[in-house]
């Protein structure tokens, strides 16, 4: 009895891989064109570490453009005068030593 | 067509280009075919193509031209589609619902439903089998070849290919006849 169940298996089982056998892989849509997608990943790992420089080289330019751009019109507001800029500093010590008595 | 791909090898070992693309667009045919066994969909198809080609270009040196570079590139695309079952079996524990599409088939050759239905049968049952067993038997059932030459493919030895072969049958009948053969 198990023996016959055994072999029922064994027969739809090759029934099973002549079915598949006789199915063609589509590959139509990966052939097409292939060897150009292969030699640009091959030309790609090939490729030296200055031709990523180059690329960044875009990014490079507008990072030097904003920091440009950035220099120029970020203006803090300081005292137009430099004695008074440093007087505004002395004057603090100063009452500082008047209040201590130094 | 040898002689030819021998000296193809030689051109594209001396850096030239077009005599390796020369060489993809000449057995691009077979790898595809080969690799579509295994692939689960078009990417996959494309990915196990694509490295297969670079894996020979990497190793072109390495080939000594005492056999076809066809049985050469075979081995390639072989290792590189057992990795890829190796790779696949690490990321999925269980049968994921795509395994049920089964690999890439030409809708202009099914044979009715009982057919699509046997292989998805079939195709869903391998996909639970370990990698070295669902490679075997798809060289060796699919595919059609012996033991040898299966045996030179994997570079396993005759008798583990056999043991291989016999576990994974056993393994699919169990599957695809259900607990009851257990």
């Amino acid at each position: 009895m198990n023996d016959k169940r055994h072999d029922r298996w064994d027969v739809e089982l090759d029934r099973f891989f002549a079915l598949a056998r006789q199915s063609t892989p589509d590959i139509s849509g990966v052939e097409r064109n292939f060897e150009t997608r292969v030699m640009a990943r091959i030309r790609e790992g090939r490729e030296p570490w200055y031709a990523w420089a180059w690329r960044l080289a875009p990014v490079f330019l507008v990072l030097t453009l904003l920091l440009a751009g950035w220099s120029i019109f970020y203006s803090p507001e300081r005292p137009a005068d430099p004695v008074a800029m440093l007087a505004s500093g002395t004057q603090e010590i100063a009452l500082l030593d008047h209040l201590t008595g130094e | 067509m040898p002689d030819e791909d021998a000296g193809l090898v030689r051109e594209a070992i001396g850096g030239d280009d077009e005599a390796f693309a020369e060489l993809v667009r000449r057995h691009k045919g077979t790898v595809l075919r080969r690799a579509a066994r295994f692939a689960r969909n078009q990417e996959e198809l494309e990915d196990l193509g694509q490295e297969t080609f670079l894996r020979v270009y990497r190793d072109l040196r390495s080939f000594r031209g005492d056999a076809p570079f066809g049985h050469w590139l075979s081995r390639i695309t072989v290792r590189v589609c057992y990795d890829a079952l190796r790779k696949r079996r690490r990321e999925e524990k269980d049968v994921s619902l795509e395994v049920l599409a089964g690999p890439v088939a030409d809708p202009s050759t099914t044979n009715g439903p009982s057919a699509q239905m046997a292989r998805m049968i079939l195709y869903q049952a391998m996909s639970r089998l370990k990698p070295e067993e669902r490679l075997v038997i798809t060289l060796f059932e699919l595919e059609d070849r012996s033991v040898r030459e299966v045996a030179e493919l994997t570079g396993w030895s005759e008798t583990r290919v056999k043991v291989r072969a016999f576990r994974a049958r056993q393994a699919l009948k169990r599957h695809i006849g259900g607990d009851d053969e257990r």
